[in-house]
């Protein structure tokens, strides 16, 4: 067989120059314009007055959206004490770029804000790190309450480079063993942030799975970057969550919601009475400084347990003498807004508005009402919102449904995800 | 549902449709009211069976007329997947129509080979199928009966109980499941329902009826029949088998993309050196049965030879129970004629065969390749040795007489001299359509003799113009019939229906790309002057490399054939690219060996399923790429390096292209490249079994950027191709896999189903404004 006969025999190619000089072009341009553009200029847009501005309505409707739905579940009964373990991709996978500047950076910055929104949705929680690297795990920190000290440990420089293979099952094992021995009522969690694509495990991971399943681990997935098949089915076996981010904004956006305590499971339902402290702060002057806590530091001002009469630095904990919980009845409450959350503000219309209108005139009058162009101020900041339905809307305009007040978008976000009450509702004592 | 379909009832077990379902009911419900044939494509993953079954059993209920509904399939595991349908679909339609007598019940079943079908304790467990074929001739052929029956009517006055149980009677031992079926005879009914092939077996033991006997007796009353392909188009078995079938009988060949092939291979004959031995070693056996035979009963061979000089073979005389030696050409073709006076002696016959059996191996010992119509074929049989073309044609008849005759139960013994007989009869038969070609070692070693000579059928449309003249409606369907004008032309025959219907996805599950060049912005290509050069293979290598970085799980790679797969794996073994490919997932390999390969898919899926992630390397054309799904998973990307060509070098192909540009005037190019394409779009369809499932389709060959290839690739792949994803490097490829995975991802609203399903109010409303088309498309 030579290559001449072959190429004799039929023109089975052809020529390769016939393929048109225009038709590549426009292959090439249809390409960049897909996947090469980020034209953030074309998102600006101009109102009647000439001025500049971005429509953020779409992107702001679509955080209501989450909103929504995270109020939709708030009858659903949740576990309000919970043990977290997060464990960070440090394979090979991680030095990728295609989040900036690199995944592990990204990851770990994220990781930071989620380790401090966690302690402020969850006082009475604990959470530790682990890193998985080179096929194996290592843990960061134990289980804990107090959020500073674990994010001081999520530094990219104090971690080291990013190397090897990541192993699931190794990651699984490591929580069976941390979080086994944890007292029931408390929800145990495991949080992979997951970049690679392919676990590489000693044994069989769903032998691991199983054992997480027995132990009533509830393993979520957070994925970088494809759907991976293990990955999906460990956390349907546990009830966990798995997402796949799509950029740097969504990655935040599905770690926070795993900030949210997630609904108890039929094990965890029985009503179980906890043991706790509510232990006394002692005066913050520097005489009476005394030595606190394990490590025995002097400090004035620390808190008595008051079982055991022994002094921990900070809430919440656990006493290093006699093991009891100690809270402060701050903690307790902001617990609980899980369970009575505000009611979601609606998008405001015109009938709402008129609607409104008749409602708040019996109303006396707050106080001086703030002028602005469009008549209408949001009540939390006082600051200018358009008018329902008007042209070149900036801002989505809601209202309260129980005190009819308007808000602004900001502000409905603050009263939702951080004051957890209306102020309208509040203010008007309805 | 049940609906309303341009008049037509049509019960459907789901409470919704997807629009080209219903399209699809429409098309093949017009070629039924036509009574023509149809050609219809529907990509998998649609509920291609489903449709078919749901459309023509309503058809059937609502057209008494119309036959039975024969559907073909290609293997054993396809066929119970079409039964465990239609049982829903049964299920579904008692709930309307009732069950008992009087309520339309249906009667449906599988048939299959004795292999499958057999519950004799011993002949079940013989290996291959003619063991069992022969184990079975040995318990039930008729002569061996009659000597049991006449053994124990002998016997008789001893022990009646003995005859009455119907087993074996003194030392002949009988079958019996064959013994209860026959003692029921016409009684012997299945009641309807849908019968699997495993279904039927419990229902022979139940009853001590043998499942194969009564498949086959069953089929004149059953309503559906699900079997093989080769049932239908292979002449042997079909006269057989399909003969009694009535006219009004609709004829479904599912997964049809290669049936011109089928076709061929039904009609072939390949003869090799151990063949002609061992069937030089038949004739002796059979000359030395006949010299006994003579010795011990003379006056049978004389009655066999009185039944010939009257002519009486054609009629069908010497059909017993068990006709298990049918003619290979094709009923028509058959000249009803007698035997020829100059073989009707067996010894003659003998001599004929040896004669004839010399010739092949003096034609077989040519050092060169030859290349022969069969009319020179024949003249130069007739200078040689004074055989003619007449005589050749009876060959196979009066072969099967003898070995009848001379009681031999045994056939798979016997398979050679049947071979060469097979051979003499189609030779004898056909002057077109038809090459010998002989070759006396293979091309790819020309060192190792191995001298191989071929009778082969170049033209698909002899084995199926019987069916389509037999049958008022065949329907032709698969996933994968582009270009779908092809298909009449070289089956020669004119459907009342060609139609190609798309998918309805709510995300653009399917990403065709065609990667023409590597990073460095070489072209790739497989094509000759190409594939070995270092830098494309390096290309390749890289492309696969970059790859499995960023797509989860399963990857398949399909090569154009073994010796390129060999060939390119080992230089990328000394690239390092394999450990580098290793870094992210394990590798597997299909070989030619069908154990080695079913292990290795077993491991591919094992690796799959614990996250580890696997790559496997396939070829084109290959066992995998027919039947082998990469669903979910198992398959996120499948690559097609290159266009996978048939080997043009070929003898066979030369004579067939050639065959095909005189007689249907289809040009070489056009037939090879539209043989290519399927190919590769079959492989490439693997990835996509169901509507939720997603995967990237890579077409790695700067030559699918033409529109010779591009155009000829199947509607449902080519709407997804996008202008931006027809030239890219492998680079722009990661990035857009990246980007198409992640969306992927995300989480599949089921509710965005509902917009391309059609609800029994939504067909209703249809049904009533008439417009199809309209109405759909202002839904989507």
């Amino acid at each position: 067989m030579s290559a001449v006969e072959r190429k004799d025999e039929f023109e089975l190619d052809g020529d390769d120059d016939d393929i048109d000089e225009n038709e590549l072009r426009r292959q090439e341009e249809a390409y960049q314009r897909q996947y090469e553009n980020e034209q953030t200029w074309d998102q600006l847009q101009e109102d009647e007055f000439g001025n500049l501005f971005v429509d953020k309505t779409a992107e702001q409707r679509a955080r209501r959206k989450r909103l929504l739905s995270a109020a939709q579940s708030a009858r659903i009964r949740k576990g309000m004490i919970r043990y977290l373990l997060l464990v960070v991709d440090m394979s090979r996978a991680a030095k990728a770029q295609d989040l900036r500047p690199n995944r592990l950076a990204c990851i770990l910055g994220l990781c930071r804000s989620f380790i401090r929104e966690f302690f402020d949705q969850n006082p009475l929680s604990q959470l530790g790190i682990a890193v998985m690297r080179g096929g194996l795990v290592e843990k960061l920190t134990d289980l804990s309450g107090s959020p500073e000290a674990q994010v001081a440990r999520l530094d990219a420089a104090k971690l080291g480079a990013p190397a090897g293979d990541v192993s699931l099952q190794n990651a699984l094992d490591l929580s069976v063993s941390v979080l086994r021995s944890l007292p029931p009522y408390g929800h145990r969690e495991l949080l992979v942030v997951f970049a690679a694509l392919a676990t590489c495990d000693p044994g069989n991971v769903l032998d691991s799975v199983r054992a997480c399943k027995e132990n009533n681990i509830r393993v979520s997935v957070v994925g970088v970057a494809a759907e991976v098949y293990v990955c999906r089915r460990i956390t349907e076996d546990t009830r966990g969550s798995y997402g796949v981010a799509l950029n740097e904004a969504h990655l935040e956006q599905l770690l926070m919601a795993h900030t949210t305590p997630p609904p108890a499971t039929a094990a965890q339902a029985k009503a179980e009475l906890v043991r706790m402290g509510f232990p006394q702060r002692s005066t913050e002057e520097a005489s009476s400084a005394v030595f606190v806590g394990l490590e025995a530091r002097l400090l004035s001002g620390s808190y008595t347990c008051p079982r055991c009469k022994s002094r921990v630095p900070e809430l919440p904990c656990e006493c290093h003498i006699c093991g009891l919980t100690l809270i402060s009845s701050p903690h307790l409450a902001r617990s609980y807004h899980h369970l009575f959350p505000v009611p979601s503000f609606h998008e405001d219309s015109k009938e709402r508005a008129s609607e409104a209108a008749a409602v708040l005139r019996g109303q006396p009058a707050m106080r001086d009402e703030v002028p602005t162009s469009t008549g209408l101020y949001c009540f939390g900041c006082l600051r200018e919102v358009s008018q329902p339905g008007a042209a070149g809307q900036l801002h989505l305009t809601l209202r309260c449904g129980q005190c009819k007040q308007v808000f602004c978008f900001e502000c409905d976000a603050y009263v939702h995800e951080q004051l957890h009450n209306c102020p309208g509702c509040e203010f008007g004592g309805t | 549902m049940k609906f309303n379909l341009e008049g037509l009832t049509v019960y459907f077990p789901y409470e919704y449709i997807y629009p080209e379902q219903y399209r699809y009911m429409l098309e093949l419900k017009r070629a039924l009211d036509a009574r023509g044939h149809c050609l219809l494509e529907m990509p998998t993953g649609t509920g291609k069976t489903i449709t078919l079954l749901s459309l023509i059993t309503s058809y059937q209920l609502a057209h008494k007329e119309v036959g039975k509904l024969i559907y073909c399939t290609r293997t054993v595991p396809e066929m119970e997947k079409v039964l465990a349908e239609l049982a829903e679909l049964i299920d579904y339609r008692a709930k309307y129509l009732g069950r008992g007598p009087g309520s339309n019940e249906i009667l449906a079943l599988g048939l299959s080979s004795r292999k499958n079908l057999c519950i004799h304790p011993r002949v079940a467990e013989e290996g291959s199928r003619e063991s069992v074929d022969a184990g079975c001739r040995r318990l039930t052929a008729s002569w061996v009966r009659e000597r049991a029956a006449e053994r124990g009517a002998r016997g008789g006055e001893g022990g009646a109980e003995e005859g009455g149980s119907g087993g074996s009677v003194a030392d002949i031992e009988l079958c019996d499941f064959f013994e209860g079926h026959e003692r029921a005879g016409v009684e012997a009914l299945l009641p309807p329902g849908v019968y699997t092939l495993s279904d039927l077996r419990d229902f022979g033991r139940k009853r001590g009826w043998c499942p194969y006997f009564l498949a086959r007796h069953m089929m004149a009353f059953a309503n559906v029949v699900v079997y093989n392909y080769q049932y239908m188009i292979d002449p042997k078995v079909s006269q057989m088998v399909s003969r009694e079938l009535e006219k009004e009988c609709v004829v479904v060949f599912d997964e049809a993309h290669n049936i011109d092939n089928v076709c061929i291979e039904a009609l072939s004959v390949n003869l090799r050196k151990q063949t002609l031995e061992a069937a030089g070693r038949n004739l002796g056996k059979l000359s030395n049965s006949i010299r006994r035979a003579r010795e011990a009963d003379a006056a049978r061979l004389q009655g066999e030879y009185n039944r010939l000089v009257a002519g009486l073979v054609a009629q069908g005389a010497l059909r017993g129970g068990e006709d298990w030696l049918a003619n290979p050409a094709l009923p028509e073709d058959v000249v009803q004629e007698t035997v020829p006076g100059n073989i009707r002696r067996a010894e003659h016959f003998m001599g004929f065969l040896n004669r004839f059996l010399a010739f092949l191996r003096e034609k077989m010992a040519s050092p060169v390749v030859t290349s022969q119509t069969p009319q020179v074929f024949l003249q130069e049989l007739q200078e040689r040795v004074q055989v003619d073309a007449k005589t050749l044609k009876f060959c196979y008849d009066r072969l099967s007489s003898l070995l009848k005759t001379l009681e031999i139960t045994n056939t798979d013994e016997f398979t050679p001299i049947q071979l060469v007989a097979d051979f003499a009869t189609l030779v004898g038969t056909y002057a077109k359509g038809f090459a010998i070609i002989m070759e006396p070692y293979d091309e790819r070693l020309p060192q190792v003799p191995d001298p191989v000579l071929q009778l082969s059928c170049l033209d698909a449309s002899l084995a199926m113009k019987p069916v389509f003249s037999k049958f008022q409606s065949v329907v032709i369907t698969s996933g994968t019939l582009s270009p779908i004008d092809l298909y009449p032309r070289i089956l020669n025959f004119n459907p009342v229906a060609i139609q190609s219907f798309q998918m309805t996805l709510t995300r653009d599950c399917l990403c065709p790309v065609v990667v023409t060049r590597g990073a460095d912005q070489m072209p790739m290509s497989t094509k000759f002057e190409m594939r070995g050069d270092p830098g494309v293979m390096r290309n390749y290598g890289r492309l696969l490399v970059e790859l499995s970085a960023v797509v989860p799980d399963g990857i398949v790679a399909f090569f154009v054939s073994y010796r390129y797969m060999d060939q390119i794996i080992s230089k990328w073994h000394d690239m390092g690219i394999l450990q580098e490919i290793m870094q992210h997932k394990l590798i597997f390999i299909e070989t030619q060996d069908v154990v080695e390969t079913t292990l290795a898919l077993d491991n591919f899926r094992r690796a799959c399923d614990s996250g580890r992630g696997a790559v496997f390397l396939s070829v084109a054309r290959g066992k995998v790429a027919e039947g082998i799904d990469f669903d979910r998973h198992y398959g996120r990307a499948v690559v097609m390096f290159g266009v996978p060509y048939q080997y043009t070098l070929s003898r066979i192909l030369r004579a067939r292209l050639e065959y095909l540009r005189e007689t249907f005037q289809i040009k070489e190019n056009d037939y090879l490249a539209f043989d290519a394409v399927r190919q590769a779009a079959q492989c490439v369809g693997r990835v996509i079994r169901s509507k939720a499932d997603y995967g990237m389709m890579i077409f790695a060959d700067k030559r699918y950027q033409r529109h010779d290839k591009r155009d000829k690739l199947p509607q449902w792949i080519t709407r997804h191709l996008k202008e931006a994803h027809m030239n890219l490097s492998t680079d722009m490829m990661v990035h857009v896999a990246r980007e198409f995975l992640r969306a992927m991802a995300q989480p599949y609203d089921r509710g965005a189903v509902g917009k391309s399903l059609l609800s029994e109010a939504a067909l209703a409303a249809l049904d009533a404004t008439g417009g199809l088309d309209g109405a759909i498309a202002s839904g989507a």
